[in-house]
C-alpha cells in the first residue's frame, strides 16, 4: 500500500468553454470545425484555446493522518481538484491515488475509502430524517444492516442528533443539516475525509463545533483534506497548507513557516473613507510598497487597504498624505502580524476573497 | 504539528457485504426513499384517484356526440374495431397512453430530481452499482403505476360501466410484456434529460406521437398508410391492441402472440437502449462535470 494517503501527480482538468456565437461571429474568422473526424493540427490548436484549464498541473502528497487545508480563492480549483479526487471528475491527464488506489482505474475502492462533503451542496434528504438519511447511505455504502443500525446510532449520538433523530432534515437548522451531511461522510468509517468548505453559511458556533469535531477526528487517525477560503480555520487546523491561484499550487508548508516567508515584511491594514478608485494607482507608486490590495466594507462605505512594505515607518508618511487629500479620510489604522491572507497577498498580489 | 503516521490508530473501512447483495440491498433503500418521498407529498392522492377517471371524458363525451343521438353510430365504431365496448376502447388507450406519459415524467425526470436537489452528486460518491438510482426509483413507478391501473378498471366499472370480459391472465401478462418497452423508454430518457437539463418538448413529442399514432381512441387502420407505418414501429401501438383484445374482446394466447412478440422485441430493444445512453451519460457527466451542474 502506498505511503501517502493521498498522491497526486501532474493532474490537469481541462473544461471545454463555451463558445461565444457573437463573438465567433465578429473576432474570429476561422471557427473550429465541429465533427468527430477533424485531426487537422489547426483543428487541434484551436480546440485547445477553446478549453478553461481549471487544474493546471497539480502534484501533491498528503501523509496518513494529516489535516491538509487547501487554501484558495473562488475559482482557484479547490473544488475540482477534489471532485477528481472523488471520482466525480476525469482528469484531463495525470494521475492521483487515494489511500493507494487509483482514482480512475480503481473508483470504487477510492469511492469506499473517502466521506466527502461538498461545498454548497445539500447532500442530503430533507424529506427523510435524519436517521433515514444515514440508513440509506449505509447501504449505498454495503454495510450490512445489524452494523448500519449500530454506526448510525453511534453517528447520531456523537453529533447529538439522537433527540431529533426521527424528524425530517427539513425542520433541522443549517448546523444541524451540516451535522447530518458529516455524519453521512463518516458512515463507513473511511479512512479519509475530503471536506470543501465545511464551515461555509454556518453561523459562528456551529462553525466552531466543526471546528472542534474536525480536530477530534484528525485525533481518531483520519486523514482531512480541508478546502476553505477562511484563512483563519486553514491556519486552526492545518498541518500543511497548499495555496491554489490559477489551477495550480503556488505554495506548500505548514501554516508558521508561510508566514516566515514574510515575516520580514510589515503589513499595514488602513479603513479609508471617501474611497476612489485613482487613490489605488497613487497609492501603489509609493516608494517602499511591495503589495496593496483593497476591500469595500459591507454597509460602512469604506475600504480596507492591506500595504505590504519592507519597513512601514518610512511608507506611512508618504502614504498618509496621499490618503488625506480631497475629502478622503484615514479612519485607522494597525500595523500587523502576517496572516497566511497577507501570504496569499504576497504571492498573487490579490485578496483571498476576490 | 507534526504526525507520525506509525503512531496513529487508522481508521479502518467498516466491512461491507459483498458487491451483488449490496447493490440489491441498496437498491431496496433507493426504492424506499423514493417511495417516502412519494407519500411525504399528499398530491399524490389526486393522481392516483381523479385522474383515472377524469382523463378518459373528454374522449368518451366525442364520441357519444359523434355517435349521433339514437347511438347509431357505435354500430360503424364496433364494425371497424371488433370490439363492441366503446367506453373499454377509449379507457385502454387514454390509460397506456397516461401511463407512458407518466413515466417519461417520473423515470425520465428521476435523475434530473435528484441533481435539481442537490443529491445527484452525494449518490454519485458511493461505490453503489450506478443503475441502481434509475432502477430503484423505477420500481416504486411501477408499483405505483400498477395501483393506478387497478383503480382505474375499479373507476372505470364503477362509473362508465365499462365490463372487462376478456381473460385476466392473458390481459395481466400483456400488461407485463408492455413494462420492458415503456420503462426503457423512460430510462434512456432519463440520460437524455440529465444531459440535456431541459426534456419538456421531448415528453410533449412523445405524447403526442403516441396520442396521435397509436390510436387512443380509434384504430389505427383509420390512418393514412404513411401513418400506419410510423404507428408500426412505436410499442404503445401493440399494447393498446393486445389488451384491448385480450380484456375486451376475448382474444386467445395465439390471437395475441404476434403483438407479445412485438412487445419483446421493443423491450429488448428499449431496455438497450436505455442501459447504454445510461453509461454514455455517466461517462460523459464524469469528464464534463454535468452531474453536479443545475
Amino acid at each position: 500500500m502506498s505511503d501517502w494517503a493521498i498522491e497526486v501527480e501532474d493532474l490537469v482538468k481541462k473544461f471545454p468553454k463555451k463558445e461565444n456565437k457573437e463573438a465567433a461571429k465578429d473576432g474570429d474568422p476561422t471557427p473550429i470545425k465541429r465533427g468527430l473526424f477533424n485531426f487537422s493540427k489547426k483543428s487541434q490548436v484551436q480546440a485547445e484555446q477553446k478549453c478553461f484549464t481549471a487544474v493546471a498541473g497539480v502534484n501533491l502528497q498528503i501523509e496518513r493522518g494529516e489535516v491538509f487545508g487547501l487554501l484558495g480563492p473562488n475559482g482557484a480549483g479547490k473544488s475540482t481538484l477534489i471532485r477528481m479526487l472523488c471520482t466525480l471528475l476525469e482528469p484531463t491527464s495525470g494521475t492521483a491515488r487515494v489511500n493507494g488506489f487509483d482514482i480512475f482505474k480503481q473508483a470504487n475502492q477510492v469511492r469506499q475509502n473517502l466521506g466527502t462533503v461538498l461545498a454548497g451542496e445539500r447532500s442530503i434528504y430533507w424529506k427523510l430524517t435524519a436517521r433515514e438519511n444515514l440508513e440509506y447511505f449505509s447501504a449505498l455504502y454495503h454495510i450490512p444492516p445489524a452494523a448500519a443500525h449500530k454506526r448510525v446510532d453511534e453517528l447520531l449520538e456523537r453529533m447529538e442528533l439522537t433527540a431529533r433523530a426521527d424528524d425530517l432534515v427539513e425542520k433541522y437548522s443549517t448546523g444541524m443539516k451540516q451535522r447530518v451531511a458529516i455524519s453521512k461522510a463518516l458512515v463507513a468509517n473511511p479512512p479519509i475525509l475530503l471536506l470543501d468548505e465545511p464551515t461555509l453559511g454556518l453561523d459562528p458556533q456551529a462553525a466552531r463545533n466543526l471546528r472542534e469535531l474536525i480536530a477530534e477526528l484528525k485525533a481518531e487517525g483520519h486523514t482531512i483534506l480541508l478546502t476553505t477560503h477562511y484563512m483563519e480555520e486553514a491556519d486552526l487546523l492545518s498541518d500543511r497548507i497548499g495555496i491554489i491561484d490559477q489551477g495550480q499550487i503556488i505554495a506548500l508548508n505548514t501554516p508558521a513557516r508561510l508566514k516566515d516567508r514574510i515575516n520580514q515584511r510589515d503589513v499595514i491594514r488602513m479603513e479609508v473613507a471617501g474611497w476612489y478608485e485613482e487613490l489605488a494607482s497613487k497609492l501603489q507608486v509609493v516608494p517602499g510598497i511591495d503589495k496593496m490590495v483593497t476591500r469595500r466594507m459591507e454597509g460602512e462605505g469604506m475600504v480596507e487597504v492591506s500595504l505590504h512594505a519592507e519597513n512601514s515607518r518610512a511608507v506611512l508618511p508618504g502614504v498618509i498624505e496621499k490618503i488625506n487629500y480631497n475629502g478622503t479620510r484615514l479612519v485607522n489604522m494597525n500595523i500587523v502580524k502576517p496572516s497566511l491572507e497577507d501570504v496569499f497577498i504576497n504571492l498573487t498580489g490579490k485578496a483571498l476573497r476576490d | 504539528m507534526e504526525t507520525s503516521p506509525s503512531t496513529i490508530l487508522r481508521p479502518t473501512v467498516h466491512a461491507t457485504i459483498p458487491q451483488f447483495w449490496g447493490d440489491l440491498r441498496a437498491m431496496g433503500w433507493v426504492a424506499k426513499k423514493e417511495w417516502l418521498y412519494f407519500v411525504r407529498y399528499p398530491s399524490w392522492i389526486i393522481s392516483l384517484v381523479v385522474w383515472p377517471m377524469i382523463f378518459p371524458l373528454a374522449y368518451i363525451l366525442s364520441a357519444r356526440a359523434l355517435s349521433g343521438p339514437d347511438g347509431s353510430g357505435l354500430a360503424l365504431f364496433t364494425a371497424r374495431t371488433g370490439i363492441a365496448d366503446y367506453l373499454g376502447f377509449i379507457a385502454v388507450g387514454t390509460t397506456i397512453w397516461m401511463w407512458q406519459n407518466v413515466v417519461l415524467w417520473d423515470v425520465g425526470f428521476s435523475l434530473r430530481r435528484e441533481q435539481m436537489r442537490g443529491t445527484l452528486e452525494t449518490n454519485w460518491l458511493s461505490p453503489s452499482w450506478r443503475m441502481t438510482f434509475l432502477i430503484g426509483p423505477s420500481l416504486v413507478q411501477l408499483f405505483n403505476m400498477l395501483m393506478f391501473l387497478a383503480v382505474s378498471v375499479l373507476e372505470f366499472g364503477m362509473v362508465f360501466g365499462v365490463r372487462f370480459n376478456g381473460s385476466v391472465w392473458l390481459t395481466l401478462l400483456v400488461v407485463a410484456a408492455s413494462i420492458p418497452p415503456i420503462y426503457g423508454i423512460g430510462m434512456a430518457f432519463a440520460s437524455l434529460v440529465i444531459t440535456a437539463k431541459e426534456a419538456h418538448n421531448f415528453v410533449f413529442m412523445v405524447r403526442g406521437l403516441v396520442m396521435i399514432f397509436c390510436g387512443i381512441s380509434y384504430p389505427v387502420s383509420i390512418l393514412p398508410e404513411w401513418m400506419q407505418g410510423i404507428a408500426q414501429w412505436l410499442p404503445q401501438t401493440y399494447m393498446m391492441r393486445a389488451v384491448r383484445n385480450a380484456a375486451l374482446g376475448n382474444a386467445s394466447f395465439q390471437d395475441l402472440t404476434p403483438d407479445l412478440v412485438a412487445l419483446a422485441s421493443f423491450g429488448a430493444f428499449w431496455l438497450a437502449a436505455g442501459t447504454v445512453l445510461f453509461y454514455w451519460m455517466e461517462r460523459r457527466a464524469r469528464q464534463t462535470g454535468a452531474i453536479g451542474q443545475y
